[in-house]
């Protein structure tokens, strides 16, 4: 039988998102002016930098922000991209990782609890095909849903890469003269990641036991305009 | 999988005929190729256990119950694994039909609709349905005269005689009285100069049906007689036609007990009615698509031309010239021209077809075109026959007739346009079967080659084999030299006395 470990450990591979398209989740909370602007969307770094600011001109326009909001997105968008763009010459390990990713958010008037697996090494993974999916099954009809889970998932995402960088930088210091497979640390590295070896060996089953079954499983509620109402209050009020 | 419902405790499901190949216990080279990571061996949560788990249990779970469809969602909670493996998965098994396949779900979802063709009511945006040429079926006719200056290339919209004279003459239709709206049943009385028919009670009524309509303007037609066209009639007709060209009503005059109508109507029914009235026969030959391009137009030169007619006769006013005879000669250039373009490009057998056709309706129709043509099988013997030579025969033969003289002019039409495609199709035949042998020359050389190529590759194998046999005998002179060299070596440590215990690991 061949030995887990070598067969499982990959070498380690430049920075990216783990999915299909590698697009940054960005995330913005401006406040200016007694108006504040909340707002979270996925960008493709891969476009010109002059983007950046068309695409800040075009939301104060439409959405008839102050002028002063212009120069502050930007700049928001930019941060946020160079993070990203600073992890991007670093190596990151791609080890054998499925991790769980939940979801718990309000979108206008639907919220939606789920969790899930999700396997980091996958590359051809898409949050927004998924996202698509668990609206037109469970007959989400509001269109803003979808996007938000996806954007969910990514963040959830981007922050285990970032997160598998630092330890790739870490095992790779403390591996100097050491040989051998560096599968496990990797994984062990961070808590959040399955068993795997047990979970998928032959002697367990993939079919999930029946005491898991209702954390894994989404939970769409619609709430009225009242609720809406209170939820936002309670979250203002945590975020002061 | 179609289990096939021998014993009552198999239950039948029903699978998409392509997706045959699946086996409950086995994974298939379909399924292997589609998800290589899962037999590749590289990573531990993808294993062919692993997916043969998840396939057989998201079908099970759509086989609970069939009629409702199996969402993603609603399996994903049961399964561990990366979701994305698991909507790989259970997307190729929706695609395929092993699940979610069954009459009530096929007709909204979009995941299934990879495979559904759409069926869109109408048709497609591009296209326009138009009838086919041979139909009969009406369709409005544009007013044709814009489009007198067509060019040879672009065609008028088809139409068919009926629709330009479904008013006129309704052969299968009851005739109503044009006053009072009702059936005519036995006889009617059809005014000599326009369209109007009444019955006989109006007539007796004094109901003429608009204004300036005398009693004496309307003609007797019963319905027998108007049937009903004896030879003489029919001979009387065609040589009338041919005396007084377009001016129907002195037709109608010398065949003196058929309407201006029913000498129209009989006229076009005749197979080379049209041709007199400007044109060549609509049905040159019924079997064959390319010609109809051609007759078409011919068709609607005359239609034109019949349009025109009635029109005046309407007094609308001639709208354009009537151009009769010169109709017939440019047709006739003009014509021999496409048909000779269009045997060229037809296969040879549709030309035969068309030319066999042609020679059949003629003779079919009237007896003096089979003297003309001779024999029944004209393909073979019209290489000889040049246009020149035909038309002289053609002058002769007419000479020689009493036929009204209508006939060879028309026929002479025919004639040319069937030796033409005779023609064609013989130099066709003589060019297919070249070819043919050309083709059984190169095969003989493919085959040759392909020979040869076996035969080298034979003579290989043998020397090969050689040099085989030359080794395997190194290789045994070898052993033997290896197996004299231990003998030898026993014999020295024998010699030197050796222990026992050392023997039998060495000799082991």
């Amino acid at each position: 039988m061949k030995a887990l470990g070598s067969s499982g450990w990959k070498g380690p591979v430049k920075f990216r998102m783990p999915t299909a398209e590698n697009l940054v989740p960005i995330r913005l909370d401006i406040q200016s002016e007694g108006q504040r602007y909340k707002d979270a969307f996925t960008w493709n770094p891969s476009d010109p930098d002059n983007e950046v600011v068309v695409f800040a001109k075009r939301t104060v326009k439409d959405l008839k922000l102050p002028s002063a909001f212009i120069t502050q997105i930007a700049q928001s968008i930019q941060s946020q991209l160079s993070d990203f763009r600073a992890f991007e010459g670093q190596d990151m390990y791609t080890g054998e990782k499925i991790i769980p990713i939940k979801l718990d958010l309000r979108v206008n008037h639907t919220l939606i609890k789920d969790q899930f697996l999700w396997d980091l090494n996958n590359f051809e993974s898409d949050p927004e095909e998924f996202a698509r999916t668990l609206c037109k099954d469970l007959g989400v009809e509001d269109p803003e849903v979808g996007p938000a889970v996806a954007f969910a998932i990514r963040e959830q995402l981007y922050e285990i890469a970032i997160q598998s960088v630092a330890s790739a930088r870490e095992s790779r210091l403390s591996k100097k003269g050491r040989r051998g497979s560096d599968h496990g640390s990797a994984s062990k590295a961070s808590g959040l990641s399955m068993d795997l070896v047990k979970l998928f060996s032959f002697k367990s089953s993939v079919v999930r036991k029946r005491k898991d079954l209702d954390v894994y499983e989404p939970v769409v509620d619609l709430l009225t305009s009242e609720e809406v109402d209170a939820l936002e209050a309670r979250e203002e009020r945590h975020a002061r | 999988m179609e289990a096939i419902d021998s014993s009552a405790e198999l239950e039948l499901y029903t699978i998409p005929a392509q997706s045959s190949w699946f086996l409950w216990d086995d994974i298939h080279e379909i399924e292997r190729r589609e998800f290589e990571e899962f037999f590749s061996e590289s990573s531990i949560n993808r294993t062919p256990k692993v997916y043969k788990e998840y396939r057989d249990f998201i079908i099970n779970k759509f086989r609970e119950d069939t009629s409702r469809r199996l969402t993603f969602t609603s399996i994903r909670k049961f399964l561990v694994g990366d979701v994305n493996l698991l909507q790989k998965v259970f997307l190729f098994l929706d695609r395929w039909g092993l699940i979610n396949f069954s009459p009530s779900l096929n007709d909204n979802d979009t995941l299934s609709s990879v495979d559904n063709a759409k069926i869109e009511q109408g048709t497609p945006a591009g296209i326009r349905v138009t009838a086919t040429p041979n139909s009969l079926r009406p369709i409005t006719a544009p007013p044709l005269v814009e489009q007198r200056t067509v060019s040879g290339v672009k065609l008028p919209p088809l139409t068919s005689y009926s629709d330009v004279f479904t008013d006129l003459k309704k052969p299968d239709d009851v005739l109503l009285c044009g006053h009072c709206g009702q059936r005519c049943d036995s006889a009617f009385y059809q005014h000599n100069k326009s369209i109007i028919n009444i019955c006989e009670k109006c007539f007796k009524n004094g109901n003429y049906g608009g204004e300036n309509n005398a009693a004496d303007d309307f003609k007797l037609v019963g319905d027998s007689a108007a049937a009903v066209w004896t030879e003489e009639e029919t001979l009387l007709l065609l040589e009338s036609v041919l005396k007084h060209g377009d001016d129907w009503e002195l037709i109608a005059q010398s065949v003196s007990t058929k309407t201006r109508l029913d000498c129209i109507s009989k006229l076009i029914e005749l197979p080379f009615g049209e041709c007199l009235m400007g044109s060549t026969s609509g049905r040159l030959s019924s079997a064959v698509p390319t010609d109809d391009e051609d007759t078409e137009q011919v068709k609607t030169d005359g239609q034109e031309h019949e349009e025109t007619e009635t029109r005046e006769e309407n007094e609308d006013g001639p709208p354009a010239k009537r151009k009769r005879v010169a109709l017939i000669s440019d047709s006739d250039s003009s014509l021999m021209k496409q048909v000779a373009t269009m045997a060229s490009k037809v296969g040879p057998s549709v030309a035969t077809a068309a030319a066999k056709a042609a020679i059949a309706a003629l003779c079919d129709e009237a007896s003096c075109p089979k003297e003309i043509f001779d024999t029944g099988d004209y393909t073979d013997s019209t290489v000889d026959r040049a246009d020149g030579d035909k038309d002289t025969d053609m002058e002769e033969q007419k000479e020689e007739k009493d036929e009204p003289q209508g006939l060879p002019v028309a026929l002479r039409i025919r004639a040319s346009v069937a030796t033409a495609l005779g023609a064609a199709a013989a130099q066709a035949k003589i060019l297919a079967d070249q070819e043919e042998r050309e083709m059984e020359d190169l095969a003989a050389t493919v085959i040759d080659q392909q020979l040869k190529k076996v035969q080298s590759k034979l003579k290989f194998l043998d020397q090969l084999e050689l040099i085989m046999d030359a080794e395997e005998e190194v290789i045994e002179g070898g052993k033997e030299t290896i197996l004299q060299e231990r003998i030898s070596v026993l014999q020295c440590a024998f010699r030197s006395g050796v222990t026992k215990r050392w023997d039998h690991t060495y000799v082991k």
